[in-house]
């Protein structure tokens, strides 16, 4: 496992498109929620009277033990940008042909498939590092009175992990069998921001909200929408709870999702 | 001499074409085997299958006696269709990569090979920069790195310069000296005429024929002849017995004898007693080209 992670650090380490698309998810991770802090200080700096009420409906999200919540929910939307990346280092292994060569040379097929898979962990871990350092940073900046209660709700950092390494490994999994960079894309981008979304929401008043079981509701309902925002939903609690049940779901799915990678792989001709 | 690699009844199709029929046969070590064929021939398919990148519908291969695995690949040195790099990095960072998954070579290695290659002058610059033939230079020089004692090319001599593909020609030789295995698709028939010692041709997927160049060639012995009145020496030879036929080359004759049984004595014995001197008498082998048409037209 190891001299694969050092084989696929050989082949990214010099690819610019690499470092600059970590470079906007590491930005874009704190740019997001800042600009949600921003929105919920103006609110604040109002006037006194109005100030005190968004404080009373919305509590402070960025404070501890909320941060952990609230600024996994934020980040989670900006998953498109890490699925570039996957998309990107699987697809131009097809674009050089170098999936080939990497066998010809002395790998197996499952070793192929494993390399890609510890990249997809790798940038999972790293975006999951970006995420806790921000969470943390806002908790500690915004209230340094609530710090005590730092290590609540931490919960949230292995569950943002997940839905990261789930929703990456359907970016995976597109890129793997269409093989082609723009292709992947525009199907992901076009499911995931709309498809998915609009059959969701349509199968929540018409077939039981079945929409749960799509593949990336699955993993966005481990991080529901924080508590500022759920209170309003009289089914929260519901939600909240059933958090472990979909962590079930989607740790099943990615792992269905990577045995197919595998069997194909297997199988097909490179 | 176990071989170190046997093919067995391998076949392989795409949809309705059939790129392999059953196609078996033995490599033995320290030759130099060129595979030849029309484009369409199964040449590529068939390295890509021993190279684990197709799978077989049937049939089965062995490297060294065992069957092909991870293993057996890192110590073969391969060259498939196209050189496969990535784009962003250069020549010795690709190298690594090479050498990271396969264990052969080393630092020191990489720089040798790029030096046999002619590319150690822009051995950092980045593989997209390169031309055509410094791409297919780069590709070989992958295959040689960590000195292996099988090497596969596909077209090793695809975008070279004239002087590239000598140079590359010289280099094969040397490594077939110096007692390396060299499985080598080509269907430039000079190319392999030159270079090989065993051969075998392909045709829409059924291999016509396959083993030494000279057993190949060698199923006819043809005798050259020719004198000063070229059509009296014609005719008398309608009394020669033990040809399958004639055949006028300008202003010598080819007489086309079963393998084994052409006696230039004899031959210049009956000229000479018919009254006429020879002034040419040998025998001559058949190109690979010659070989090729005749087995590829049928």
């Amino acid at each position: 496992m190891f001299s694969l992670i050092k084989i696929e650090w050989l082949k990214i380490k010099r690819y610019p498109a690499f470092w600059w698309m970590l470079g906007i998810v590491s930005l874009t991770y704190p740019g997001v929620n800042m600009m949600f802090y921003y929105g919920y200080s103006q609110s604040l700096a109002q006037s006194k009277d109005v100030g005190a009420i968004v404080k009373m409906i919305l509590g402070n999200p960025f404070t501890f033990p909320e941060t952990w919540h609230s600024v996994a929910y934020f980040s989670s939307f900006f998953i498109l940008l890490p699925s570039i990346l996957v998309i990107m280092l699987v697809t131009n292994e097809y674009t050089f042909r170098t999936h080939r060569q990497n066998i010809i040379d002395g790998w197996s097929r499952d070793q192929f498939i494993t390399s890609k898979l510890c990249d997809v962990l790798i940038i999972s871990v790293v975006i999951t590092i970006v995420y806790s350092l921000v969470a943390l940073s806002f908790g500690l900046y915004v209230d340094s009175n609530t710090s005590y209660r730092w290590s609540e709700q931490l919960y949230y950092i292995p569950l943002f992990f997940l839905q990261t390494f789930a929703q990456l490994s359907i970016a995976f999994l597109l890129g793997y069998l269409l093989k082609k960079a723009f292709i992947s894309l525009g199907i992901f981008l076009f499911y995931y921001l709309v498809v998915e979304n609009i059959a969701v929401t349509w199968m929540q008043f018409k077939l039981n909200d079945l929409g749960r079981f799509l593949p990336f509701e699955i993993s966005d309902r481990l991080i529901p929408p924080p508590a500022f925002m759920g209170r309003f939903n009289k089914d929260y609690d519901k939600v909240l709870h059933a958090i472990p049940q979909f962590v079930v779901y989607s740790i099943v799915l990615t792992a269905l999702i990577w045995l197919l990678c595998f069997r194909v792989h297997r199988k097909r001709d490179l | 001499m176990q071989p170190v690699l046997s093919l067995n009844g391998i076949s392989k199709s795409y949809g309705s074409i059939q790129a392999l029929k059953n196609v078996s046969l033995d490599i033995p070590q320290g030759c130099v085997f060129g595979i030849l064929g029309p484009n369409g021939s199964g040449k590529t398919t068939m390295l890509s299958i021993i190279l684990d990148i197709l799978k077989t519908d049937n049939g089965s291969f062995n490297w060294f006696g065992k069957k092909g695995s991870p293993e057996t690949r890192k110590h073969i040195g391969s060259l498939l269709e196209t050189p496969n790099f990535y784009h962003y990095l250069s020549a010795v960072d690709n190298l690594n990569i090479t050498h990271a998954i396969s264990g052969r070579g080393s630092a020191e290695e990489i720089e040798r090979v790029l030096k046999i290659v002619k590319l150690d002058e822009r051995k950092t610059s980045r593989f997209s920069s390169y031309s055509l033939g410094m791409k297919q230079r780069l590709a070989i020089a992958a295959a040689l790195l960590g000195d292996p004692q099988v090497l596969v090319f596909d077209e090793p001599t695809n975008g070279l310069d004239p002087v590239g593909i000598a140079e590359i020609r010289e280099l094969i030789k040397e490594l077939a000296k110096r007692g390396k295995t060299i499985i080598m698709a080509s269907h430039l028939l000079d190319e392999v005429e030159k270079v090989c010692t065993h051969v075998a041709i392909l045709k829409k997927g059924d291999l016509l024929t396959a083993g030494s160049v000279d057993e190949v060639l060698a199923n006819e012995d043809i005798v050259e002849i020719s004198a000063n009145d070229i059509g009296q020496l014609e005719t008398i030879l309608g009394g020669l017995s033990g040809y399958s036929h004639i055949k006028k080359e300008g202003s010598r004759l080819q007489l086309f004898f079963p393998v084994g049984t052409a006696k230039l004595e004899d031959v210049n014995r009956f000229c000479f007693e018919k009254g006429i001197t020879l002034n040419l008498l040998t025998v001559k082998k058949k190109s690979l080209e010659t070989k090729f048409f005749e087995l590829t037209n049928q």
